[in-house]
């Protein structure tokens, strides 16, 4: 399969430890990653919640570029924009013809977009990344964290199941950790308040961050730069809103993933992120 | 105005009901199960529930919607739109309500949303991509929010997740003459 990869926004700043994670992790599973040439900003909550043409059209001059390859993308928020416009496209000649005037492309809606966990599930595998395991994640309890925009609204993503999303899990427990089963995989954490009103995302991502607690997991695992940055960077002031101490480090999947296939802590960025994993990790001897 | 009243509203010359059945699933299919409020995950906290804003549109009650302060909380996570019996896709009847409260100048006083959006979109016309420290310096400015998570700044910057300087992408005419056309073609 031919990819080429849509990074967004985010994993161009902070979420650089996603980014770095996810080539880590292709390279060693020997896929060719390619960065979409000049690839600009999906328009993200902002588009869609203002102009809904710009909402279509941000996401078609992207696609319409990768010319006919499958276009894999790390970020949730990305994934879900670009999932949406196409449907849109490729549903209605009349949002088409629109489109195209505005990028002046006949986009077609036709442009495969995959997330990279469906990319790992589907194209690759779950036996074959099992194979490259060389260190097993054994003893690690992880909440696999799905978010909104992965499984919602399962007409347009096609992911998995909508309310008991599992692809994570299995991937998870294909590198040797164990998910566990909790109840909040999808609610939302607050998404694109982080700025402009927090008291939100510290209320919803409070409530996440203690469901995950009373599973009692060692970390969470996360596939989505915004779920990662409301419940890692907040999480501090989460605690003394609410009173709780949690302690739990919120890892992107891929960060996992590679441990799990040899990379090193620094080829993953583990420093990045806010709330250290070093004491889980080095409890179950598996600093990288 | 008076609850009791049904308003048409009439800019555009399209009601409420129109801009939100955007030519899928028609609002008056509610009947008020009330599953969409069960899981959305700001109806505690909000003015207005997702199945209120549903029936206010049915009855066409524009002043109540598009001033509500839901419209702006709403965080986007198609919960609703999911498990809604009915199929109705309430959150994207959300995006159409808060277009038409900003087109018609009805913007609850106290949000900072939507000035979040305009900086965001004008992030994207003029470098392409966004860069998130001067996209936050910029809103900061905007709202006079200034010390909102100052205390986070150097760590995050030590931790390589701000970085100074973003990437641009060339072609800015071209971006800002998309822009032009896809404000003219509006929907």
């Amino acid at each position: 399969m031919n990819y080429v990869f849509f990074p967004g926004c985010s994993l161009d700043g902070t979420a650089k430890d996603f980014y770095l994670s996810t080539l880590a992790v292709a390279s060693k599973l020997d896929l060719d990653l390619p960065e979409l040439k000049d690839w600009i900003c999906c328009g993200s909550t902002a588009a869609h919640s203002s102009d809904p043409l710009l909402a279509d059209a941000l996401p078609a001059q992207n696609l319409s570029n990768a010319k006919g390859k499958t276009v894999a993308v790390a970020c949730a928020a990305c994934y879900s924009r670009l999932k949406t416009a196409n449907s849109r496209i490729s549903g209605d000649p009349a949002i088409r013809a629109k489109v195209a005037q505005v990028i002046g492309n006949n986009y077609d809606g036709h442009t495969p977009v995959m997330h990279f966990l469906e990319l790992l599930s589907r194209d690759v595998g779950r036996s074959r990344i099992a194979k490259a395991v060389c260190r097993p994640l054994s003893g690690l309890r992880v909440a696999c964290y799905y978010g909104c925009l992965l499984s919602r609204p399962p007409e347009i993503t096609g992911f998995d199941d909508a309310e008991n999303p599992t692809l994570m899990d299995q991937l998870i427990e294909a590198i040797g950790a164990t998910p566990v089963d909790w109840p909040h995989k999808t609610e939302c954490c607050g998404a694109s308040f982080s700025i402009s009103d927090t008291s939100i995302v510290l209320r919803l991502s409070n409530e996440i961050l203690s469901m995950a607690k009373a599973a009692g997991v060692d970390c969470i695992a996360t596939a989505c730069p915004l779920c990662q940055l409301n419940l890692d960077m907040r999480q501090k002031d989460i605690e003394a809103e609410y009173s709780k101490s949690y302690n739990l480090p919120v890892l992107y999947f891929t960060q996992l993933l590679g441990l799990a296939l040899g990379c090193s802590a620094a080829e993953l960025s583990l420093r990045s992120l806010m709330v250290t994993p070093e004491p889980v990790l080095s409890r179950l001897g598996l600093q990288g | 105005m008076m609850a009791a009243v049904l308003e048409i509203d009439d800019i555009n010359g399209r009601s409420l009901q129109q801009i939100s059945a955007q030519g899928k699933v028609s609002p008056m299919l509610c009947y008020q199960c009330q599953k969409c409020t069960s899981g959305c995950p700001v109806a505690s906290r909000a003015d207005l529930k997702p199945h209120q804003v549903v029936r206010l549109v049915q009855m066409e009650q524009s002043d109540e919607v598009l001033s509500s302060r839901f419209i702006w909380e709403c965080t986007s996570c198609h919960t609703c739109a999911t498990r809604c019996p009915q199929k109705i896709d309430i959150a994207s009847i959300n995006d159409a309500l808060r277009v038409r409260s900003k087109a018609s100048a009805k913007v609850v006083p106290g949000t900072a949303v939507p000035t979040f959006n305009d900086l965001f979109l004008s992030a994207i016309r003029k470098r392409g991509r966004i860069h998130e420290l001067s996209l936050m310096a910029a809103f900061k400015l905007h709202t006079m929010r200034l010390l909102a998570d100052f205390d986070k700044l150097p760590m995050m910057i030590f931790k390589r997740k701000l970085p100074l300087i973003g990437s641009h992408v060339g072609q800015r005419r071209e971006r800002e003459a998309m822009f032009l056309r896809a404000r003219r073609g509006e929907m």
